[in-house]
């Protein structure tokens, strides 16, 4: 199930984060899921609905900052 | 689209104290709704919001969430959020006052032998140089002596210095950090005894720190220098461990809110907005139910 797998691929992130081998802006990726996760739980009370909607939250989420960054790299390409 | 009949469902945030509820739910994340007997929705909020909060603190070294009232409000912005997580942050109240206490200032004279884990630096200062040295990691024991009509702080460090075993004696320079402070190192610095070889103008210390209990670091109010430490060693990280704070709190709001009205848009398989009713739907929060 593709929550789950966000779970899973969670964890491996969080465990390169404590030894400090990524980026400081994969911080985001964590406090997105934890976001959208609370979010959707106090929203919906049925667990199938919260984890979708909460899946589709953390892409909407990730999508924009994601769209924020090409723009942001388009026009400082070059400086 | 016909709506389909909905199932009977227990609104389970009706059915016990919302008092309790809510005061549980703001107390320690999820415990509200595991009062309820919502143990799905308990789990992600105790583990995310708890985990978001925590989380911050280890990045910031433990000196991120701390009450000081720094305007006429009497409680910072900052504070303000992290509060919200419940139990976690309320000791902050408690440890501003110790902290301001006359008691809590830096030491330059020790009451008894002090025995401690140490890490640090050896630093080598001459002229107008300052330069840090190798990595320290070892044992420091120390004493205050009177010695005529000033008392001197003399000791040993024993462990390594970049990998190699060392021992130095220790005497005079000694200054060691306020019992209650944030962080969970309590800085440390003593000069090295002169050696026979050593340039004239050159003299060695070390300075790092030892352990501080867990009760005088946790949520104490770090002091200027600390935050400008931190400030210098993590850069953004430290602004991030201070976000991730202050939304572990915000989220709580949502899930105190969950706990005492009940889900915002009800289970979540409802019929959408033009279907026709159907009979006996009870689903919405605040409706009449059908169980």
């Amino acid at each position: 199930m593709r929550p789950w797998g966000i779970v899973e691929g969670m964890s491996s992130m969080f465990a390169l984060l404590a030894a400090g081998e990524l980026h400081v802006s994969f911080y985001l990726l964590p406090l997105a899921a934890v976001i959208s996760l609370v979010y959707s739980a106090s929203r919906y009370e049925l667990p199938d609905k919260i984890l979708s909607r909460a899946f589709k939250l953390f892409l909407q989420i990730v999508g924009f900052m994601a769209a924020v960054f090409a723009v942001l790299w388009f026009f400082s390409f070059g400086l | 689209m016909a709506a389909e009949q909905q199932p009977e469902r227990r609104k389970r945030w009706q059915e016990k104290n919302v008092l309790v509820a809510g005061v549980l739910a703001y107390l320690i994340p999820g415990a509200g709704h595991l009062y309820q007997g919502r143990v799905f929705k308990a789990v992600p909020y105790f583990v995310c919001i708890l985990g978001t909060f925590f989380g911050g603190m280890k990045l910031g070294e433990g000196a991120v969430v701390y009450h000081a009232p720094t305007n006429k409000w009497g409680i910072s912005l900052n504070y303000l959020a992290q509060v919200c997580v419940g139990a976690p942050a309320l000791p902050a109240i408690r440890q501003t006052q110790r902290a301001k206490a006359p008691s809590n200032r830096p030491l330059y004279e020790l009451s008894q032998p002090l025995t401690a884990p140490f890490t640090g630096r050896l630093v080598t200062t001459g002229g107008a140089n300052e330069a840090p040295g190798g990595k320290l990691d070892g044992e420091i024991r120390l004493q205050t002596v009177s010695t005529g009509v000033i008392p001197e702080t003399t000791g040993t460090f024993t462990g390594t210095l970049d990998g190699q075993p060392v021992e130095f004696q220790l005497a005079g320079g000694f200054l060691l950090d306020r019992p209650i402070g944030a962080g969970f190192g309590r800085h440390l610095e003593s000069s090295i005894v002169r050696q026979p070889d050593q340039h004239p103008h050159e003299s060695l210390s070390i300075r790092g720190s030892i352990p501080r209990a867990f009760t005088d670091a946790y949520c104490a109010p770090p002091d200027e220098e600390t935050i400008q430490d931190l400030n210098r060693r993590l850069g953004k990280v430290y602004d991030l461990a201070v976000a991730f704070t202050m939304i572990a709190g915000l989220l709580n709001i949502l899930a105190i809110w969950d706990a005492i009205e009940g889900p915002a848009y009800g289970f979540g398989d409802e019929p959408a907005p033009g279907d026709p009713p159907t009979p006996g739907d009870g689903s919405k929060p605040g409706s009449p139910s059908v169980a």
